[in-house]
């Protein structure tokens, strides 16, 4: 009942926070330079066929007015349209979005299963190899580009080994993707039961996939790491271990104490791939909702980039409250 | 070893190393032993070494401690030279230990039933349902009210009497030997600190085992230790039986931390020498109590004083006890 009352104020104040977040991001895309005119005409276009456009487009229009027009719009769920594609930015990004989620949700499923073991061991063992290993691994992963990853990986897996089909998309052209139900290809293709799509798209997903854990797994590490070796000193380990508690219960006690700050450093990273796996989408052509993006900004492509923000912003703050009801899952003290 | 003996501890040197100077010697050849069902009381000071001789007594000095020189036998056997596996079958079951912050120092994530549950769980082996059922005995057995709803509070939900007596109930879930209390009942209210310790002195006496109470509060032993020990600075500076310590103290300190409870200010004025510029010029190698002691006289600044035994079973470590015998020949 709590739990509802909570969730319920969440999702009222959603509403003024996305104000928010298309007030302020309107405005900064307006401030990009660039004539959607002139991209959309041509350099050999006429003076008047320019202004005609420009006036068509509502560009004439004072900027408050233009905002008030864009509100208006979203709150009837029209993100305008996008002149590149010539569709509904709305209908691009439910295409794209998928595309994103599905690459960065494996990643990270990836980076956890890399980062949380290492870094419970590596936080158990103050010395040795694995703890070597750790600590260097943090540093590498943190100072390798991940679209240098994703070139190196390229290079060995599909030029040198041809273990790994061509870089080019979500899925072999040939094959014919599964009926969308939920925009993940790997999930659609388990459910339509089409094994050939499940291989293709898995095929595909496997380096874009490893790029992402690998260096996402660093920050991760250095989180499980520090936070567990902060709980394995603290008052209630040590007075576990005066209890003669099994060394494998009183580790386990400990990870289970840091676990909150590893939901909060997953959730982090999360958020920001959302837009920050951009040069990984673009490195293998993956036709995500960051590609899409960049694309819409260096064509002053306008509406393109303010739905990408606010398509960002409501999974963000959906994230932001499903880790909110994991730390309540996590800690009995938030719950009184 | 000595049958007779839970503990045995003969003359421990424990120090921790300091970056670029002489190592902190936190306790210089501490002796003390403790009989099968007997209660001592050990007071001291902050600093003068409680909790690091309650963690060498588990076997667990707190790293980067080392203990120099010495032993501690607890029940025949030196659990810091044990291997870690079989320390943890004596830790919690045979050697409990009733902590001073409870709030702080249980798991905060962790239901208390499941807290006192897991203890008879892994060191008695029986199985979960027995062990909650047993860890729901004991937390009647210290007089939680309403038992079975307190089972699934978390610690933070607790008063903090209630928290320290979920301590003392998984302390005595296993009916250990020997309870060490380290300033159990430091954090509680007076009253409330009183019925602690009444419940911990009565349920050790009826388990038949041995306690170490520790305690910064002089009064406090007064009440259920058959032989007190004063530690300053490291040692051990008398030990002596309850009533003569209280009737006829032989150390300077002791009386002066006597004199701190009483409601004389003549007396206290009279035992304390406030720290002055010439205390920290005092030269190595004399009594660890000269800088702050009324009494000091030349051989006290010169040679350290060994532990001698005085009449009535007392051991006092001090060049020019406070006894009438002494003191007749002392001062002039």
């Amino acid at each position: 009942m709590l739990l509802l009352r909570y969730i319920a104020r969440r999702v009222v104040f959603v509403v003024p926070q996305l104000f928010g977040i298309v007030l302020v991001s309107f405005f900064l895309v307006k401030l990009i330079p660039g004539d959607p005119a002139v991209m959309m005409l041509g350099p050999t276009a006429s003076a008047q066929s320019l202004a005609e456009l420009r006036d068509r487009m509502g560009f004439t229009k004072p900027l408050l007015q233009q905002f008030t027009r864009y509100v208006t719009d979203v709150a009837h769920g029209d993100l305008g349209t996008s002149w590149q594609t010539t569709r509904p930015v709305t209908e691009d990004l439910f295409q794209r979005f998928p595309a994103t989620l599905e690459l960065i949700t494996f990643g990270l499923l990836l980076a956890v299963a890399i980062g949380f073991p290492l870094g419970v061991a590596a936080a158990r063992l103050k010395r040795g190899p694995v703890r070597k290993f750790a600590d260097y691994y943090g540093l590498l992963a943190g100072a390798m580009p991940d679209f240098w990853l994703a070139l190196v990986l390229i290079f060995i897996f599909y030029t040198v080994l041809g273990w790994i089909p061509a870089p080019l998309g979500r899925i072999d052209m040939a094959v014919l993707p599964p009926p969308t139900i939920t925009g993940s290809l790997v999930i659609d293709s388990l459910i339509a039961g089409d094994w050939e799509a499940l291989r293709s798209s898995l095929g595909h997903l496997a380096l874009p996939v490893l790029t992402l854990g690998v260096i996402n797994a660093g920050p991760i590490l250095k989180m499980t790491q520090s936070m567990t070796e902060r709980t394995l000193s603290s008052d209630f380990v040590r007075y576990a271990e005066m209890c003669g508690l099994p060394r494998r219960l009183v580790l386990r006690q400990a990870v289970r104490a840091a676990l909150p700050s590893v939901v909060t450093i997953i959730s982090v990273l999360y958020g920001f791939l959302i837009g920050g796996a951009v040069l990984v989408e673009m490195v293998f052509s993956w036709g995500g909702a960051g590609q899409y993006a960049v694309q819409g900004v260096l064509n002053a492509d306008l509406n393109p980039v303010l739905g990408f923000v606010l398509f960002s912003a409501v999974l963000s703050l959906v994230i932001y409250l499903v880790v909110d009801l994991i730390y309540f899952a996590l800690d009995p003290r938030l719950r009184s | 070893m000595d049958a007779t003996r839970i503990l045995e501890i003969s003359d421990l040197w424990v120090s921790f190393p300091a970056y670029r100077s002489e190592p902190v010697r936190a306790l210089k050849g501490v002796d003390l032993s403790i009989a099968p069902g007997e209660f001592i009381g050990l007071v001291g000071e902050s600093g003068s070494g409680k909790t690091t001789l309650a963690r060498a007594a588990m076997g667990l000095v707190p790293p980067p401690g080392v203990i120099e020189r010495g032993s501690v036998l607890f029940d025949g056997r030196d659990l810091a030279r044990l291997d870690d596996e079989a320390r943890r079958s004596v830790l919690g079951r045979e050697l409990a230990m009733v902590i001073a912050n409870p709030r702080a120092e249980l798991n905060p994530v962790l239901p208390v039933g499941r807290q006192i549950s897991n203890v008879i769980y892994y060191h008695l082996g029986v199985r979960r349902a027995e062990a909650d059922r047993r860890a729901l005995d004991m937390l009647r057995a210290v007089r939680i009210p309403d038992a079975e709803r307190r089972f699934g509070a978390f610690p933070h939900e607790l008063s903090g009497g209630m928290a320290q007596r979920v301590v003392i109930a998984i302390a005595l879930s296993c009916s250990p030997k020997l309870v060490i209390s380290d300033d159990a009942t430091s954090g509680l209210d007076v009253t409330v600190q009183t019925q602690v310790l009444d419940l911990l002195k009565r349920m050790v006496g009826e388990n038949g085992a041995s306690a170490l109470f520790i305690t910064r509060d002089i009064a406090i032993t007064a009440h259920f230790c058959s032989r007190i020990a004063v530690l300053y600075s490291g040692e051990i500076v008398e030990l002596a039986p309850t009533a003569t310590f209280f009737e006829r103290p032989a150390h300077p300190y002791s009386i002066t931390l006597l004199a701190a409870f009483s409601h004389s200010a003549e007396l206290r004025a009279r035992w304390t020498r406030l720290p002055d510029a010439a205390a920290d010029a005092l030269p190595a190698g004399g009594c660890s109590f000269a800088s702050r002691c009324v009494r000091r006289r030349e051989r006290c600044l010169a040679e350290a004083p060994a532990p001698r035994p005085l009449a009535g079973g007392r051991f006092v470590r001090c060049h020019f006890p406070v006894d009438e015998s002494v003191a007749a020949e002392g001062v002039t």
